[in-house]
């Protein structure tokens, strides 16, 4: 079949109509959907409308309002004229004798060493380990953990 | 714009206009002029009457809503086109594949037509197709195209839109279209072989 016939069997489809009187329903159907458009409120209105219903329910008086913002900022320019000035930065570190135990002793920059180096005990009552014969032993150092400071256990969040 | 298709567009302009400006009357008249146009388009895409009233409700909406960002870039003619088949082809992918075909009746006049009677009877009078008959031939034939064949075979065929305007209201290009034609034909006549005039 060459093209020219089959064209014209196709076009016959344009005899398939709808109803008479179609096209006056479809209109007027069309303004009664954009009138139910219209009448349909949105989201943020209903919203609002419950929020407006909801706060006379609650019976607080309108000046009630205003009052209380009043007094809030009364309360904020008391606040920050009381706030004394900081004319120079307070220390506060805090040294501490060496005569207490070493388990008693607070933790302070002063008293930090570094980690896996040795602790000189001199300046601290720590009891002294037994004298070792060997020359193999190895002196007492404070050594972290083998674990990396941001580990977190895949479990936790 | 073709010659074919400028009366149809005279006019559009000026009713874009005054809807834009707040004049409801304009676009009932520009529901008026296009509906019947665009019934076909939707129609002969879906098969199903029901359906594309429902859409064709929602393509007008659409339009009427967007109408304040029409431009004029293209004419009225091929923006509403193109909204109408943006909005068939969404359709048809979410559309149930079960979907029963629901077809109006055809316009009596069909019988007089010199295309229908060639292409019914044959050539002999004895072995004539019912009008019906060769409606769900044609309807079966057209549902078995692709979207994008179906589409330029509506808009070319049944409507009579020129390639330019067609490739226009698509995006894409005149040789695009007639390519897309002259696969859907071959696939057609395969559908329609015994409607071969001799």
């Amino acid at each position: 079949m060459s093209y020219e016939p089959m064209h014209k069997i196709i076009k016959l489809k344009r005899y398939e109509q709808p109803p008479e009187g179609y096209y006056e329903d479809f209109l007027r159907e069309f303004h009664r959907r954009q009138r139910a458009e219209l009448l349909k409120p949105s989201l943020s209105a209903l919203i609002m409308e419950r929020l407006s219903g909801l706060i006379p329910e609650l019976r607080v008086p309108a000046m009630a309002f205003a009052g209380a913002a009043a007094v809030a900022v009364i309360a904020s320019v008391a606040i920050i004229r009381e706030t004394p000035r900081q004319d120079a930065p307070r220390a506060y570190s805090v040294s501490y004798t060496s005569t207490l135990p070493y388990s008693q002793v607070p933790v302070t920059i002063q008293n930090m060493q570094p980690v896996s180096l040795r602790v000189d005990p001199s300046g601290l009552n720590l009891p002294q380990p037994p004298p070792q014969s060997s020359p193999l032993t190895f002196p007492s150092s404070y050594l972290l953990p083998a674990r990396p400071a941001n580990h977190e256990s895949p479990l936790s969040f | 714009m073709s010659a074919e298709l400028e009366p149809l567009q005279n006019n559009d302009q000026e009713l874009v206009a005054r809807t834009q400006g707040g004049d409801p009357g304009a676009f009932d008249e520009l529901i008026v002029k296009y509906s019947p146009r665009l019934y076909g388009l939707v129609y002969h895409m879906t098969s199903n009457h029901e359906d594309t009233n429902d859409l064709l409700q929602d393509i007008f909406s659409k339009a009427y809503r967007s109408i304040v960002n029409f431009r004029g870039n293209s004419s009225f003619y091929t923006w509403m086109h193109s909204i109408a088949v943006n909005m068939t082809i969404n359709f048809l992918k979410r559309r149930n594949r079960r979907q029963h075909p629901s077809l109006n009746d055809p316009d009596s006049n069909i019988e007089n037509d010199p295309d229908f009677i060639a292409a019914t009877s044959n050539g002999d009078p004895t072995k004539e197709v019912s009008i019906h008959e060769l409606q769900k031939k044609l309807n079966a034939s057209m549902q078995k195209l692709s979207h994008d064949h179906r589409i330029v075979v509506t808009m070319f065929d049944i409507q009579g839109i020129p390639h330019a305007e067609i490739a226009k209201i698509l995006k894409i290009s005149e040789g695009t279209v007639r390519s897309r034609l002259f696969y859907a034909h071959r696939q057609l006549q395969n559908s329609l072989h015994e409607f071969k005039r001799n």
